[in-house]
């Protein structure tokens, strides 16, 4: 690997820290203004808390409950991650059977984008109707919710493979079975990650609208009974924790990526819109 | 033996257009196609792209396949690799059907773009057609051909090379490399030069004619260049559209061992103008 073509791993770490700092700079800066001027609202028109907290109203209720957003934070990142790779999958295999069974694909390929269309989040309550208030129920209330992106960019992927790549191995006699394994999965694998990506985001939507319905434990749990006792602050303090599990997620899938698909062109959102 | 009764055949017709025994290619066929025909089923409505193909290429010859744009080289060239089938007629590679062909290996085929896998380096991509096509062997043997075939193409140090790492014709050349490493009787390549620019073209032709020359392969080359098509071919067959079918096989008499002063001979110029004169006459008639 040490060949590889990444112009990421090729910058010595200071020069990609300093890059990194520099990338994040503004949006560190707008967020500190935009913290300041919420700050200055709250103070100026005395808004109670439990309506909108000052944000010292919130890191105190942070530090206040440190230890029962922990355990919450632990509870909600184990359903997150089981959902997660229960999504992942499912969504690869509806892909690669939708690709290799062709005509079984064609008959599930309409339904599966008609499901896509239920409100997902109605479903909840029945899942904890069925499956009681554990584990079960988010997981697979999570799966419902992100195996699609998985299986739609994995199909994608699937089925982008240059026809000159599939001729060249029937050329050698080569099954579709081997053409599956050894050219179009691997050649999708940028393309799942991609999906990987998304599907990591609506895990942790899944795990807090799960815990909603029905919880005895988790960051959606704290959200409702903090939400019961007005306590606001408190409310917000898990949204904090729920943002910060989802983007540590984001980044280990992030990570994942550039070590599984070195080769998978990079995106740079600003220069992409620029 | 349907192969034999039909060089006899059609040995006779290309002979009996130009000089009586210019190509004498004592070889048996190696390739033979008797009224090979494709239809494309395109929205329902069943149209014709080949139609009444005979063809014969000896064994170890080299022959281009020169015509307009969409009239079908690729068509025939994918029929004589198994992957189409002719809806009528019958072509034969090495006395066997074209599937047959495919599991005895006989075949290798490079296309215009090199199609390398991104995630493998230059050799592990040469090697990669060769240990799909034959589980049994070992990895450090398919390496060593792979390896070989590569400096045989002409890149030496480049094994460890990312595909985005090279520039278009060593990539190209790596494709070829992979085809070799088969080690195929046959060599199918579809405009494999097309993408390059004119001076990585002309190396890359010379490249391939040394390889021919080595290895005596009987190879089929799809060209748009009618250049390519004189310095490298012992005969260049000229297909016509509306059906595509072969209107004229022009035997190409310039000595080899050929190198770049062939290009001066007389009869290179010969052969390019006749055969300039064909593709204009094909052009001409794919109006109506
Ligand atoms: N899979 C297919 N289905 C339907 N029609 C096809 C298919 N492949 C090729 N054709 C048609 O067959 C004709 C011949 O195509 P082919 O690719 O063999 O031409 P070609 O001589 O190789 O052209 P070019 O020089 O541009 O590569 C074209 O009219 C094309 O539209
Ligand atoms: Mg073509």
């Amino acid at each position: 690997m040490t060949d590889a073509p990444m112009s990421w791993a090729e910058q010595p770490s200071t020069a990609r820290f300093r890059k990194g700092v520099s990338d994040a700079a503004p949006a560190l800066g707008l967020s500190a203004a935009v913290i300041v001027f919420w700050e200055l609202v709250i103070r100026l028109f005395g808004v109670p808390s439990f309506v909108l907290p000052a944000p010292t109203a919130v890191v105190a209720s942070l530090a206040a409950n440190w230890r029962a957003l922990a355990v919450a934070a632990e509870a909600t990142a184990i359903e997150v991650l089981f959902g997660f790779v229960l999504s992942g999958i499912v969504g690869i295999a509806v892909a690669i059977v939708i690709v290799r069974f062709e005509r079984f694909g064609r008959a599930v390929y309409p339904l599966i984008v008609l499901f896509q269309n239920v409100p997902k989040v109605a479903l909840a309550p029945i899942f904890i109707l069925w499956f009681g208030y554990d584990l079960a129920p988010k997981i697979l209330l999570i799966v419902v919710i992100a195996f699609f992106p998985v299986a739609i960019d994995m199909l994608a992927g699937l089925q982008s493979v240059d026809p000159s790549f599939v001729s060249l191995m029937r050329s050698v006699g080569a099954s579709r079975g081997k053409i599956m394994l050894r050219v179009r999965i691997p050649h999708s694998l940028p393309h799942l990650m991609a999906g990987l990506k998304v599907a990591i985001t609506f895990s942790v939507i899944g795990a807090i609208v799960g815990e909603f319905a029905g919880a005895n434990q988790g960051l959606g749990y704290v959200i409702q009974f903090a939400s019961t006792q007005l306590d606001t602050p408190l409310i917000f303090a898990a949204l904090i924790v729920v943002s910060v599990l989802g983007l540590a997620f984001y980044y280990v899938v992030e990570f994942a990526e550039r070590w599984l698909v070195p080769w998978a062109p990079k995106f740079d959102p600003v220069q992409a819109a620029g | 033996m349907n192969a034999r009764v039909m060089n006899v055949k059609v040995a006779g017709t290309a002979g009996s257009d130009s000089r009586p025994a210019a190509p004498v290619d004592p070889a048996p066929p190696h390739i033979a196609a008797r009224g090979v025909a494709v239809d494309f089923r395109i929205e329902e409505r069943r149209q014709r792209v080949l139609n009444d193909i005979n063809l014969i290429v000896p064994k170890g010859s080299f022959v281009s396949l020169i015509g307009p744009s969409g009239c079908g080289k690729s068509t025939l060239l994918k029929v004589m690799a198994g992957l189409i089938a002719p809806s009528e007629g019958d072509m034969r590679v090495a006395g066997l059907s074209p599937q047959e062909a495919v599991k005895a290996r006989l075949i290798g085929l490079v296309f215009q773009e090199a199609t390398l896998l991104p995630w493998k380096n230059a050799l592990e991509n040469a090697a990669f057609l060769l240990m799909t096509a034959d589980e049994t062997i070992k990895r450090r043997e398919a390496f060593e051909r792979a390896a070989a075939m590569l400096r045989l193409v002409g890149l030496d140090d480049a094994d460890k090379k990312m595909p985005s790492q090279l520039s278009g014709g060593m990539r190209q050349r790596v494709a070829i490399a992979r085809a070799l490493a088969l080690n195929p009787e046959v060599l199918l390549m579809d405009e494999p030069f097309g993408a390059l620019d004119a001076i990585t073209r002309e190396e890359m032709s010379e490249c391939l004619l040394d390889i021919w020359e080595r290895t005596g392969k009987t190879v089929v080359l799809v060209t748009h260049s009618i250049d390519e098509a004189v310095f490298l071919s012992r005969e260049v067959h000229v297909m016509g559209t509306g059906p595509a079918r072969i209107i004229e096989t022009l035997p190409i008499s310039l000595p080899h061992p050929r190198t770049e002063d062939s290009y001066a001979d007389p009869a290179f110029a010969a052969a390019e103008n006749r055969l300039r004169g064909l593709l204009i006459e094909s052009h001409r008639r794919r109006r109506p």
